[in-house]
């Protein structure tokens, strides 16, 4: 069947749980919604570039195939029928993973990541490869190799990354939802700046079995989505563990969308005294401001709450992923320097220098630290909250290490300063639309909670998104 | 007698000494300056934090800081 134009941007401004719901009850099928979904993509991701590969002919006889599979009477799960794409790092057996780089423009992994498997066993249909920063280390959606990524909302400033593509496909409406991966931000970041929902589970809470490594330590995998609700209904298909990967937890997998009631009143959520709002850009300020009344009007008791040992928590947090990615990377470090963009293997080099001891401190202290603030914040509220990103959203040029624009080093670093401690302290965490700014930016909101709180915050983020449209706006180029 | 070396020079010799990376572009000796803000970090959190000695263990503390069923 032919999918029209004005039907595709119908059927593309769905949330991924209304369009699953939606095969499921037979009202479209999966080969109009991958239609629907590679129209997009052929009409709006010359702008944002956020695709690196597209395998569109799989992903119809997959459609076709999963459409077959439910007329005779058989779902594969929740997700059946439903276009998405994944950062490219997620390896699929024989098929091409990049990394976003030129050192791994051809490698083709003999095996498939574990939420891959459970993602397509879920139903769902993967149509390509997302744009990313090379190896997933920085923080802008510059990518030397397959062309900068750019933001749906206006193609000149930064999408966010590391998984630029996944934000910047979710936001422009090409796909439902992407995986992304968070090291030190990388799925919040996108999220916040291109207007979508992302979540990190706990540390250990998804599989990274598959998945291109840069920190063992702080890497997760997650989704970014259109609501809290389509995050709720991906982490429910992703989390648990997975024999392959040792790390993952054995923690139970509870309904995460079932929890989301709407109703948080009497919940105590904290605003922090100390750090997270310091120096925070007036306009973001303003957006935070006006969230935390939203909260409160949805019957939230908003709590004062200090954050102990920040200091510990940021610079301990800044060293975990650099030498972990330092030894990752060593061999090509020796071999293919050139092969790296200048932005990376400046980076990757000065990590080097940082002594073992140190690292291990880093590693040593984690534990503490995180009873530390679980005692300090999380025996008074279930959650707390701060702006995902304390500035506006910049621009790409402005950004352009490679380039050698000024002050980019300094705005790189600025971008992941609420965003890296909660992957040193391993909380869940998802960042949410809050508003846009004065040139049409979105700003998120971060919650995050205890350890294994996931249903929590996305209740929180599900509360919010009820009471707000943020979620539902959409870029100038679909109004 | 000479003073302690820059900061550059030290990642320097420890990248070439322990893993034979050399600094690729001007970039990364920029970055490695600025290790000397980290490093102050570093030297400002010794002695303050009181369970410095204690043994730990960060996959027990997400254990026991759990969030319990709501």
């Amino acid at each position: 069947m032919n999918v029209h134009v004005s039907q595709s941007l119908a059927l593309g401004n769905l949330t991924l749980t209304e369009a699953a719901d939606a095969v499921a009850r037979g009202d479209v099928s999966s080969v109009e919604l991958t239609r629907a979904a590679l129209n997009a993509v052929a009409a709006r991701d010359k702008i944002v570039n956020s695709f690196i590969w597209r395998d569109e002919e799989e992903a119809l006889t997959t459609a076709a195939a999963l459409d077959a599979m439910q007329r005779a009477g058989r779902r594969l799960g929740p997700l059946h029928g439903v276009p998405l794409a994944h950062k490219d790092m997620y390896y699929r057996a024989g098929k091409r993973s990049t990394c976003g780089s030129k050192i791994r423009a051809d490698f083709r992994p003999t095996y498939t990541a574990t939420v891959i498997e459970r993602l397509e066993s879920a139903g769902s249909i993967s149509i390509g490869g997302l744009n990313m920063a090379e190896f997933a280390q920085n923080a802008t959606g510059h990518n030397q190799h397959y062309g900068h990524c750019g933001n749906p909302w206006n193609a000149a400033y930064c999408p966010g990354g590391s998984s630029s593509g996944s934000g910047a496909s979710v936001g422009a409406r090409l796909v439902y939802a992407a995986l992304g991966s968070d090291t030190g931000g990388s799925i919040r970041l996108p999220a916040s700046l291109c207007g979508v929902t992302g979540i990190k589970g706990t540390q250990t809470r998804v599989s990274r079995y598959g998945v291109m490594p840069l920190s063992f330590s702080a890497d997760n995998v997650g989704p970014l989505a259109r609501s809290a609700r389509d995050c709720a209904r991906i982490m429910r298909v992703i989390a648990g563990h997975d024999p392959h990967d040792p790390t993952s937890s054995t923690e139970p997998v509870p309904d995460y969308e079932a929890a989301l009631t709407g109703d948080i009143r009497g919940m105590k959520i904290g605003v922090p005294t100390n750090y997270f709002l310091d120096d925070v850009d007036p306009e973001v300020m303003a957006a935070f401001e006006t969230a935390v009344g939203v909260l409160k009007a949805l019957g939230a008791v908003i709590v004062p709450v200090t954050v102990p040992h920040m200091d510990a928590v940021t610079t301990y947090g800044s060293l975990l992923s650099r030498v972990e990615g330092a030894a990752i990377h060593a061999q090509w470090m020796r071999e293919r320097p050139q092969d790296y963009a200048v932005h990376l293997n400046a980076r990757l080099y000065a990590s080097y220098g940082i002594p073992a001891t140190v690292y291990i401190e880093a590693l040593a202290r984690r534990g503490e630290l995180l009873k530390a603030v679980a005692e300090a914040v999380f025996s008074k509220v279930a959650a707390f909250i701060v702006p995902t990103i304390r500035i506006k959203a910049p621009t790409l040029k402005e950004t352009d290490i490679d380039a050698g624009a000024e002050g980019s080093i300094e705005f790189f670093n600025k971008l992941s300063v609420n965003t890296r401690p909660m992957n040193y302290l391993g909380v869940p965490s998802v960042s949410l639309p809050m508003g846009l700014d004065s040139n049409g930016l979105p700003m998120g909101l971060q919650i995050q909670g205890r350890p294994f709180a996931e249903g929590t915050i996305l209740k929180i983020a599900d509360a919010f998104q009820r009471g707000t449209d943020h979620h539902s706006k959409l870029p100038p180029m679909l109004s | 007698m000479p003073g302690p070396p820059d900061i550059a020079t030290v990642v320097r010799d420890q990248a070439a000494s322990w893993s034979s990376v050399t600094p690729p572009n001007a970039v990364a000796e920029k970055l490695a300056e600025a290790f000397a803000d980290t490093i102050a970090s570093l030297s400002a959190l010794r002695g303050g934090l009181a369970f410095e000695q204690e043994p730990a263990s960060f996959l027990a503390a997400l254990q026991e800081t759990k969030e319990v069923a709501p």
